[in-house]
């Protein structure tokens, strides 16, 4: 069984695991230990649940199958497909440069912040496998072409957020706040109508350290901290367009949303990084809360 | 992509993606929550004595149901007050089984020091969820001691209204108890005998049924403010004395237990007849109780304040206080425990029946319907003071540690100056350790 840890803060139980490559926190103004135990395992199962569900390093799992179907159709259950409907959402909403076919890039592409960029014929080569429009998705089957791979990885943390914000919501009427490797939403106002302080790491520099102040609702950051590639003097940011093969040029190191949703926070985010140079100006037009970096 | 604004849709794609809150939360690793204690309860002049280790647990099944399950043994020594009161002189009684005898000297109250029983109890709750907003609990259970057996059902239902912020509460309880005393069911009214004379009795066994129906609703006030309102109607039918509880019947001019010299009847040397009858209860009551709880989370702290009103027919009203304050520490907690109680005497509470007016000297015969000198149906007042200490060990366990002293003065107008009535004090002490299996 992996492992859950539970100590007493200030007025509040902090729980913490590990899920989806990402500290997870949960902390919780409730007074007993074991109601606070009882959120944080239910919260930690469903992140652990919607991981192995969705990861597509793991092999077994819908994702696997829809992957290795080899042209061939495949009946996904009614949380899969609102994860697609979500995501096919979006890749319209972005006109097709948030598009979950897009993982297969990552062979190529290695963040590591290195200098080794991958030849111009391979990312041509490879284009032909990305694009949602040459999916069939229709009555809960969806049929990739054979080489084309899915990944929902781009919404399944923010994801898992939002569902866990969910089930905190119906074990308790006090405040939770659930922090994936930073991001993060919580069920409501702590007491008093106070808010959660959650400090983040924000840039490159190891030391500089954003403080949020979260009340209701959530925050979302994308960003490069540490995935970036670097040659003659551009910096390559880990996000991909998948149109052109090519990461993102000009990106802000990080973007930081705040929404009434963390899964609506978070795709403003990606949304916003995959702007590039004009991810301010795309910010300033959504009305909402933001900080970049 | 050209620069628009997307929020609005966006919003709309979240909230059908989390809208649909299916995905049942599957308790991949489910795990039991288990509770063990043992209590230790001592009263004090070498009364009642209690060894009582506890076990409890409860897991949450796939679907939202859950289950709980306990397990009380209660080992009890001692001795508890007989029904007769204290006299000038010494006094002999017979024992239940009708063949010993104790005595007790001047001035004491007469304590049956017979008693000695161990008694296990089991339960066990199904709670299943109907629907989001509903719930239906079933309950068995049983107990079983040397000459008591108990075999009771249950059954509720709640309905969460108003945002999950109100819960209505209506459930029924049905209990069926036999007791089989040793020496059999006491004929009421009918005199103690001199050991091995032949003893009054009436039958090896006798049951009673009880029904309890319960409406309830707990409301959030606010996020810190959790109020809780019961109210309980029972009905008890069926045998209700304690079959080894007498009256002393007096000579009203002494207040002495009748002799020779006032009664034919209790003319022990020749009739075998003792100065005390079997006590009788009537075979049916109604009991009321309204309760009142309000939990309220400070900062840090916890205050747990609760009242409830208590009536029956036969007489009886109480009140009871219970306040309680965790204090949180760091990483553990302090609970300081306040209780009060005060009862009314039942009608039938009496310390004695009175030859003449009561007692018809000659024959013995008893002119009243009811009467019982059982210390728990007389008037009195019990406080009670505790602390609890409780520390994590751990992840997912905690150690807590309790002791209390409870004082139980008992008023009865009728006891002579100087005679004192069976007031007691007990101290309680439990160990308890909890942990996720």
């Amino acid at each position: 069984m992996p492992k859950i840890k539970l100590q007493q803060d200030k007025g509040f139980w902090r729980g913490s695991f590990d899920a989806m490559a990402s500290p997870c926190e949960v902390l919780m103004e409730v007074p007993d230990e074991k109601l606070a135990h009882k959120i944080l395992r239910a919260v930690s199962d469903e992140a652990w649940r919607i991981e192995k569900k969705f990861s597509r390093y793991r092999s077994g799992n819908i994702i696997f199958k829809i992957n290795h179907a080899n042209g061939n159709a495949i009946r996904v259950d009614d949380e899969s497909a609102r994860l697609i409907d979500f995501s096919i959402q979006l890749y319209q909403l972005s006109d097709g440069l948030f598009d979950i076919t897009s993982g297969v890039l990552r062979r190529l592409w290695k963040f590591d912040g290195s200098d080794r960029l991958p030849q111009p014929s391979e990312v041509e080569s490879i284009l032909a496998r990305i694009g949602w429009h040459k999916v069939i998705w229709q009555d809960h089957k969806i049929t990739l072409q054979a080489g084309m791979e899915i990944d929902l990885g781009g919404v399944g943390k923010e994801y898992a957020v939002d569902r866990c914000v969910q089930i905190a919501r119906n074990l308790t009427p006090l405040s939770v706040l659930i922090n994936f490797g930073g991001d993060l939403a919580t069920t409501g106002p702590r007491t008093g109508n106070g808010y959660w302080s959650v400090g983040r790491q924000i840039t490159g520099h190891e030391k500089t350290i954003a403080l949020f102040q979260l009340r209701k609702g959530a925050i979302a950051t994308s960003g490069d901290a540490h995935r970036y590639l670097l040659k003659d003097g551009i910096r390559y940011s880990h996000v991909l367009n998948p149109k052109t093969g090519w990461p993102v040029v000009d990106a802000p190191h990080t973007v930081s949303i705040a929404a009434p949703s963390c899964i609506e926070a978070g795709m403003l985010s990606t949304l916003a990084m995959l702007q590039g140079d004009k991810a301010d100006e795309f910010l300033k037009l959504q009305d909402v809360d933001y900080w970049l970096n | 992509m050209q620069l628009k604004k997307i929020k609005t849709q966006m919003s709309l794609a979240a909230c059908a993606l989390l809208q649909v809150s299916s995905p049942t939360v599957q308790a991949a690793e489910s795990t039991w929550d288990v509770d063990t204690a043992v209590l230790l309860y001592s009263e004090s002049d070498g009364r009642v004595t209690a060894f009582e280790p506890a076990i409890y647990a409860g897991r949450e099944l796939e679907d939202g149901d859950r289950i709980d399950l306990r397990m009380v043994v209660d080992a009890l020594t001692g001795a508890s007050p007989n029904g007769a009161h204290a006299s000038s002189q010494a006094q002999t009684f017979t024992t239940p089984s009708g063949n010993g005898s104790y005595t007790t000297a001047a001035g004491e109250n007469p304590l049956d020091d017979t008693f000695h029983d161990t008694r296990v109890a089991l339960g066990a709750d199904w709670t299943q969820e109907l629907d989001r907003l509903s719930r239906l609990t079933l309950g068995a259970n049983f107990s079983q001691e040397y000459d008591y057996t108990s075999l009771g059902i249950s059954a509720s239902y709640a309905r969460d209204f108003n945002n999950k912020n109100t819960t209505l509460t209506a459930g029924m309880g049905f209990n069926n108890d036999l007791i089989r005393p040793e020496g059999d069911i006491a004929a009421i009214f009918q005199p103690m005998r001199v050991a091995g004379s032949g003893n009054n009795r009436e039958g090896a066994d006798e049951t009673k049924t009880i029904t309890d129906f319960l409406i309830g609703v707990t409301q959030v006030i606010d996020r810190k403010t959790l109020l809780q309102m019961n109210y309980t109607f029972g009905t008890t039918d069926g045998y209700q004395n304690d079959p080894f509880k007498v009256v002393t019947v007096v000579d009203p001019v002494t207040g002495l237990p009748a002799d020779a010299s006032v009664s034919a009847f209790f003319n022990t040397a020749s009739t075998n007849n003792l100065p005390y009858v079997y006590e009788s209860r009537p075979d049916s009551r109604q009991k009321n109780s309204l309760y009142l709880k309000l939990v309220r989370h400070l900062e840090q702290d916890v205050i747990n304040l609760s009242y409830r009103y208590y009536w029956d027919d036969w007489g009886i009203n109480s009140h009871t206080v219970d306040f309680k304050y965790r204090y949180e520490m760091e990483n553990s907690y302090l609970q300081p425990h306040f209780r009060y109680y005060t009862q009314t005497a039942a009608d039938f509470h009496t310390h004695n029946l009175k030859l003449g007016s009561e007692v018809v000297a000659k024959t013995g015969q008893v002119l009243v319907d009811y009467a019982s000198n059982d210390y728990r149906l007389a008037e009195s007042q019990t406080i009670t003071l505790g602390l609890k200490y409780g520390m994590p060990m751990g992840d997912n366990s905690e150690l807590s540690m309790r002791a209390e002293v409870i004082t139980q003065t008992i008023t009865d107008n009728n006891v002579p100056a100087g005679e004192e009535t069976p007031d007691l004090s007990a101290v309680v002490l439990q160990v308890n350790y909890s942990f996720v299996w």
